[in-house]
């Protein structure tokens, strides 16, 4: 079966600033991600314990290259100097591309 | 009675002792943990049952009542976010943000707090009025909103005066400033307005005022009687996170660590002395005095995320939980209480017998 080359973003941020990467990718009308509730530890020191709100996420988006920079330059500009946030990119084969 | 008596007798009290033994636990680094979805529970069941019991009692008391204290409490409630803003600003030399986010936590109010003032009330055989809850409710959003609208003011100030220099068109600018502002602020507003804290206590508030004491009854020993147990184990996990956050009080520094018990004691004396002023009751008193005195840090965190992410998360979350809140359960509650009987020219009542009658 052949299988499309499209872009993996996986964003693992602290919970409160998942509300803000999903509004940069509506913005670039993306619709489609998948998130999960993560710990670990970092720059910002050991997280996950204590309240909810101190828990980590892990965004994973599904994307064309055309829109991936532009997504990762909102998230860079806004989410990058005040939250607990790493970003990177992987490449990734899907069967049904027009699904992205 | 002693005031010092009064503070030692409620240390001996299991709510302060299980949150002590928290700590330890934190401490020990032992695995202790209470289950994520008990400890997310149990914040919706302590305001189910303070709303349930606010809207009974103000069944009884009708609306007109609680008009002055709410509208009070809530000018009191901004007159100290601003108090608290110029001290962090002036004497602490916080940056605007840090100064805003702090000032809010203190001038917002604590749920959980809350709670264990009505359970301490209640072992000293004391009642409060029933609109304070309503007033918890109400006072929750205002210091946010008001700490949120001046940050956001102070930001567009500033990125007018570096932009004049560029430019000449300045309404432009300020129209901009004052359109983001007015969208973050109306978020805030909505989020909290439809924040799960305020939406169970206003509910139960509701229902508590349509199903009166009648329509308690068949309910009332899970939302009375296991509310005082409620809060024992809900104090294991908050003990294990401020005995997780005790390094970071090192961090916080001086200045913010005294600003964390002086200004609580202030805020919650005045509280005391104006709600006496108006006639609340001993127990009212103190209860109003602890709205004030309490600072945020279940609801602070989630909002100033998003209102202020440029203020240091852990500045406000462990001063509020790790210093703030022991003092003001363990400490400030009894003198609260002596003052609040002082001014009530009556006797404090001894805690001690119902220490004893747990214990012995």
């Amino acid at each position: 079966m052949k299988l499309y080359n499209v872009k993996l973003l996986t964003i693992t941020c602290e919970i409160l600033a998942q509300k803000n990467v999903i509004d940069i990718l509506k913005n670039h009308d993306i619709t489609g991600y998948t998130t999960y509730e993560v710990e670990g530890n970092g720059a910002k020191g050991l997280r996950g314990q204590g309240f909810k709100n101190e828990k980590n996420v892990k965004v994973e988006i599904i994307m064309r290259e055309d829109k991936l920079s532009d997504v990762i330059e909102d998230v860079s500009r806004t989410l990058f100097p005040d939250f607990a946030i790493i970003l990177y990119v992987s490449d990734v084969g899907v069967v049904r591309t027009e699904k992205f | 009675m002693d005031i010092f008596q009064l503070i030692q007798s409620n240390l001996l009290t299991p709510i302060i002792l299980f949150f002590l033994f928290g700590i330890i636990a934190a401490r020990i680094k032992s695995d202790l943990k209470i289950p994520e979805a008990i400890s997310e529970f149990l914040p919706i069941y302590l305001l189910a049952a303070i709303g349930l019991h606010g809207g009974i009692e103000m069944r009884k008391t009708g609306f007109e009542e609680m008009l002055v204290p709410m509208l009070v409490a809530i000018g009191l409630s901004l007159l100290f976010t601003l108090n608290h803003y110029q001290i962090l600003r002036r004497l602490g030399k916080f940056n605007i943000f840090d100064s805003y986010a702090l000032a809010s936590t203190y001038g917002a109010v604590g749920a959980v707090t809350f709670s264990v003032g009505l359970s301490f009330l209640k072992n000293q055989g004391v009642t409060s009025e029933g609109y304070l809850a309503a007033i918890l409710a109400v006072l929750e959003p205002v210091a946010f909103i008001l700490a949120i609208f001046l940050t956001n003011m102070a930001v567009s100030k500033q990125i007018r005066t570096k932009k004049q220099s560029f430019s000449d068109n300045e309404k432009s600018d300020i129209d901009i400033g004052m359109k983001e502002t007015k969208t973050k602020l109306s978020q805030v507003l909505k989020e909290s307005i439809t924040g799960k804290a305020i939406v169970i206590l206003l509910g139960s508030i509701v229902i508590g005022y349509i199903i009166g004491k009648e329509g308690f009854e068949p309910i009332s020993i899970v939302f009375d009687e296991l509310f005082t147990g409620a809060i024992v184990i809900f104090m294991i996990e908050m003990g294990i996170i401020a005995g997780q956050r005790l390094e970071d009080i090192k961090k916080v520094g001086i200045f913010l660590t005294s600003f964390a018990i002086i200004m609580p004691t202030f805020n919650g004396i005045i509280g005391v002395l104006v709600s006496t002023a108006l006639g609340l009751s001993l127990g009212g008193a103190v209860m109003f005095g602890l709205l004030l005195a309490s600072a945020s840090f279940i609801a602070a965190p989630a909002v100033l995320r998003h209102a202020i992410p440029q203020a240091n998360p852990s500045l406000y979350i462990t001063s509020a939980l790790g210093i703030t809140f022991p003092y003001n359960i363990i400490v400030l509650l009894p003198i609260m209480f002596t003052v609040s009987s002082l001014v009530h020219g009556e006797e404090a009542i001894d805690l001690f017998n119902y220490v004893t009658r747990v214990f012995i």
